[in-house]
This record gives C-alpha cells, sequence and structure tokens, in this order.
C-alpha cells in the first residue's frame, strides 16, 4: 500500500510540469507558464530598469511572448501593459533551439552552434585529440 | 641563507614541480568541487547577450537574482562596485542586496583597498546597506600567484574591531563555523589543484598546437610529463581551472540545466569576470593566466580541503612563530646530528675491525664498490630523513612544500657529502702534502 501510494505521489509529481505545459496549450507558440520565483521583475525594455514587480501568485499564467532580446529577456503583456521578463523568474515554453555555450580556451574564442535543449557542453565540438 | 636570490627561486620553482607533478594530480583533494564554483562573465558572454562592459548595476542584479535562484550557499561579488556614474537602474542592485537577505544568503561586496581618506571604499548607496564588505586583496610572489595574505583591511562595520580576515579566510569563516580555524600568522602557501572539476570538462575545449581538440584532461603523461615539467612547463599546464565554472549566459537563459544547478546549490560562489582589457589576471603555476577570482576560489577551495588548516610559510609551535627558516633549521640539525651519529659509529667499526685484522683481507675492487654502495645507502638514508623532516613539518604544523623541500634536501646532502667525503679528502691531501704514503692494500688495489 504504501508503495502504492509512494508512486502515486511521484507520477502525481512527474506530471506536474506536463499539466502546467498542457495547461497552456490552447497559446501557440512561446508562451510564460507561469511565475517561477517569489517575485518577478517587470522591466520598460529588454535593456531598461524594473518598473514594477509581481508577487508570484499576482503574474498570469499562460502569458504569450510576443518577442525575445539577444539578452535573453522576454516580452509578455501584463494587464495590457508590455513588459520584459527576465527568463530565470518565469517557467516558459520557448520555441526552437538555444545556443551551445562552449568556450575555445586555447584559441580564446568560442565555437558555438545551435543546439537542443541541453545541459551544460552538449552540442559542443566533439574531442579530436587522439585518446581524449 | 639566500645568496642572489637562490634559495627563494629554487623554493617556488620546486613548489611550482610539485603541485604540477605530485600534488596537483595525486594528493590534492577534489573536496573543494563540492563546495565551491565561479560564475564568469567572459567576452563570450558579452558577445553572446549583446551586452557592452561595464554592465549597467541592474544586469548584475538580474545576474545575482538568477543565481539566488539556484540556492547557493553565499555569493562574493568580486568586481568592484565604486565609481559614481549615472545608472538608473543602481536602486536593482540594492534591492537584490534586500533579497539576498531576506533568503538568508550571505552576500559579500569586495572593495577598494586604495582610497583616500574620506572616500568611500564602494559606493555609498551600497555601503550602507547590510552587504558584508571585504578586502579583495591578493599576494603575488614573484609575478605568480603562490601566497595569500591571512588579513585584510576592515570595512563598514568592521572598523575599529581589531585587524580583519583577508577574502577567503572571512568567507571561509562565516559558512563553516563548525571548523575550528587556528589563529594564523604569515602567509597560506596556496595549493593549487590540477584535477579540473567534471563540468569544465563539458564545455571548455583546449585547441592544441597541431589543430586538434582536446578536452582539459593533461595531454602528457608518464615519464614524458614529468620531463616536461623540469624543462618544458608551459607543456604540462593544465588550461582548464580547477574550480567549476558556471558561464554567465547560463544564468540569463533561464533554461534549466542540471550542471548548473548541481555546481551553485549550496556552493559557494565567485561572482566575477574575465574579460580583456580588464587587468585582473595573475599567473598561476599550475594554469598559466587566469581571472583572480580563481585566485580567491582557490584560497577558500585550499581552506576547505585542509579543514581551515592551509599550508603556510610559517609553523606556530606553542604560541610561538617561526619563520619558514628558522623551522627548516630547526627540522635540519636533528637530521645532520642523526648522519653524524651513523657515520662515527660507521668509522669505529672500520677502525676496530682495521686493528683486529691487520690488513684488509677483501680485495681492493670489493672494497671499492662496497664503500661506493655505502655511499649510496648513506646518501639515501639522508634523503628519507630529510623527506621525514619535511613532511612532519608539513602533516602536523601545516609548514609548505614549498618552504622546505628544497633547504632541508640540498643541506642534508651537503651535510652527508661533507661528513663523507670532505674529512677524508682534506686528510688525504695534507697525508700526500707532508709527504706520507698511500695505505699499502690500497695502492695495490690501484
Amino acid at each position: 500500500m504504501r508503495t502504492l501510494l509512494w508512486g502515486m505521489a511521484l507520477a502525481a509529481c512527474a506530471a506536474t510540469p506536463v499539466f502546467a505545459a498542457d495547461s497552456c496549450a490552447n497559446v501557440t507558440g512561446d508562451v510564460v507558464l507561469s511565475a517561477r520565483t517569489p517575485q518577478v521583475d517587470l522591466y520598460d525594455s529588454a535593456n531598461g530598469k524594473v518598473v514594477s514587480t509581481l508577487d508570484r501568485d499576482k503574474f498570469p499564467d499562460c502569458t504569450p511572448v510576443t518577442a525575445r532580446a539577444p539578452n535573453m529577456m522576454l516580452k509578455v503583456s501584463v494587464n495590457g501593459t508590455d513588459y520584459w521578463v527576465p527568463p530565470h523568474m518565469v517557467n516558459a515554453r520557448l520555441a526552437g533551439k538555444g545556443t551551445a555555450i562552449c568556450r575555445n580556451l586555447a584559441m580564446g574564442e568560442d565555437t558555438t552552434k545551435v543546439g537542443s535543449t541541453r545541459g551544460l557542453g552538449e552540442d559542443c565540438p566533439k574531442t579530436t585529440a587522439p585518446g581524449q | 641563507m639566500n645568496p642572489f636570490g637562490f634559495s627563494d627561486l629554487t623554493q617556488r620553482y620546486t613548489q611550482d614541480i610539485a603541485e604540477l607533478l605530485i600534488t596537483g594530480p595525486y594528493f590534492y583533494p577534489t573536496t573543494g568541487h563540492d563546495h565551491v564554483s565561479v560564475a564568469l562573465i567572459e567576452d563570450d558572454t558579452l558577445n553572446t547577450l549583446q551586452m557592452p562592459w561595464p554592465w549597467k548595476y541592474g544586469d548584475h542584479a538580474r545576474a545575482l537574482d538568477a543565481l539566488l535562484d539556484l540556492h547557493p550557499k553565499a555569493v562574493v561579488v568580486d568586481i568592484l562596485f565604486v565609481d559614481p556614474r549615472e545608472d538608473d537602474t543602481l536602486p536593482q542592485l540594492v534591492e537584490e542586496i534586500a533579497r539576498y537577505k531576506r533568503a538568508g544568503v550571505p552576500l559579500y561586496f569586495t572593495d577598494a583597498t586604495d582610497t583616500k581618506p574620506g572616500e568611500y571604499p564602494l559606493r555609498k548607496e551600497f555601503f550602507d546597506t547590510s552587504v558584508r564588505q571585504i578586502d579583495p586583496s591578493i599576494d603575488v610572489n614573484a609575478g605568480i600567484a603562490r601566497q595569500y595574505p591571512v588579513t585584510g583591511k576592515c570595512f563598514g562595520r568592521d572598523v575599529g574591531h581589531g585587524p580583519c580576515k583577508s577574502l577567503a579566510l572571512r568567507v571561509f569563516e562565516d559558512n563553516y563555523p563548525n571548523v575550528q580555524v587556528p589563529p594564523l600568522e604569515g602567509l597560506i602557501e596556496l595549493v593549487w589543484g590540477t584535477r579540473t572539476d567534471p563540468t569544465n570538462n563539458k564545455w571548455m575545449r583546449v585547441q592544441n598546437d597541431d589543430g586538434t581538440v582536446g578536452n582539459c584532461e593533461p595531454r602528457v603523461t608518464g615519464f614524458a610529463r614529468i620531463f616536461d615539467a623540469f624543462f618544458d612547463t608551459s607543456a604540462v599546464r593544465v588550461r582548464c581551472p580547477y574550480t567549476s565554472v558556471i558561464p554567465a549566459e547560463s544564468l540569463f537563459s533561464g533554461a534549466p540545466d542540471p550542471d548548473v544547478e548541481k555546481i551553485t546549490k549550496d556552493h559557494i560562489v565567485f561572482y566575477g569576470a574575465a574579460l580583456q582589457g580588464v587587468e585582473d589576471r595573475s599567473f598561476t603555476p599550475v594554469n598559466g593566466l587566469l581571472p583572480n577570482v580563481f585566485i580567491h576560489a582557490m584560497a577558500l577551495d585550499n581552506l576547505i580541503s585542509f579543514k581551515g588548516h592551509p599550508q603556510q610559510n610559517v609553523v606556530t609551535i606553542g604560541g610561538v612563530t617561526l619563520s619558514n627558516n628558522g623551522a627548516q633549521l630547526a627540522a635540519i640539525l636533528p637530521v645532520i646530528l642523526i648522519l653524524s651519529w651513523i657515520h662515527m659509529q660507521r668509522l669505529k667499526v672500520v677502525r676496530r675491525r682495521k686493528a683486529r685484522t691487520g690488513e684488509s683481507e677483501v680485495s681492493a675492487t670489493i672494497e671499492y664498490f662496497m664503500d661506493k654502495f655505502t655511499d649510496f645507502v648513506w646518501h639515501m638514508l639522508a634523503l628519507a630523513l630529510a623527506l621525514a623532516a619535511g613532511l612532519m613539518l608539513m602533516l602536523n604544523l601545516g609548514l609548505s612544500v614549498a618552504n622546505w623541500v628544497e633547504v632541508v634536501f640540498v643541506a642534508v646532502e651537503l651535510a652527508a657529502m661533507l661528513l663523507i667525503s670532505v674529512p677524508d679528502a682534506i686528510w688525504g691531501y695534507l697525508h700526500h702534502v707532508a709527504g706520507g704514503e698511500p695505505d699499502q692494500p690500497r695502492e695495490q688495489g690501484t
């Protein structure tokens, strides 16, 4: 019985992100599913300043992302006003592939190419030196 | 003790070789990998994010907020915020300091150490907050970061409360209150790890001279590595830092990344920059040039790995602090006395044997090889005793390898050579000048 309960609890936990994603299934394209941090800062522009801060429960779910900036900021509309939010403060479903973060130490420059959702180093060039 | 700086040079050279060949790859633990990491802003970061340097305070606030979201144990900001400049995002960084306080995560800012009296070592807006302020000074020995200070300047609320601790020591004492740190004098001798954090190996690549791309593992191993360590140190240096690195881009992207989460959660994170044109790098024995933020990280790593008892250039016995010269002399003297006693015993045995048998019963050739063998054993014994004395100093009293290995070995070896050869040579010379003749058996043998 205890095993069954644990299994159900685990299944419920595992299903949470899917549920969150599914709950915004009606929104196509890039979308902010929900707030992630206790407070979400709202910026006036991608390189601007914080003009407002919303508590997590005040931030609307399933908010479409209307633009993405090179510095990763996401443009959303909250209560009819356009703001930019930092990605680390929200749970988002973003289309496309992120850019791999790699370093080429000897040459002092990046070896960068497009990759999929990944951990650090995935999509970095494979090693070619013998034995490495 | 230090003619023409010979002693200093050989000590430091020995320290470098020892770290590249012995302590770094084999003895220095990787404990620190689970405790310390560096969040780094690099030129690549600026290019990727299209955020020119210097960043606005709000940009740093954003990065620090992303770090806070990953649950670090503490964050040390190794970027100076001293110069007054117009920036309407300044309140965001002030608010970020408050967020750290609310979250109970210690946040440290480094202060300028060369400000004039009356000037703030940190922007007043930050100076007046709850942020902990520390001295980021480091020691550079002959151009290389081998030592680390024990004390630093006092700032803010610490002024007037006696000497303050250096950055790494302060952060360690604050965040590891259960580890007792003895009162430290002198300097910390940094031990540089060479086993790079596995996470670095995932995203750092090393371009070899022949165009091939390798990972962070050493290219040269085995005997070739030992050879190169003595004759071409650059060939055996480690290109990737020992401490795990969190690329600043990953903080800004906000994308869940298990690696970044792993090297941030419960870690003391140093937040710094490695940018061309920003003179904030130093040469290190095992990596070559590294941003100075890694020196602070390595010093903290040493304190964690050695449980608050870092290796030092001094020893403290019973409350008395001896310089490394004094400690070495104290260690060498018993060794030399032991060697002298053994030598005297050996001479007695030889004389007794000669007195008993008259002339030697063995051939001159055998006697020659026996003498050489005895010399060899003698030297090995001297080296073993020296090594034991040095290890005792290191393990019991925390004296760094660099501060004993050269003098102990050279002095003991010289003593052994003197005891064996010089008295005999002088005696032979005087005997010859006085018109004496060599012993018969030796003459027959030659």
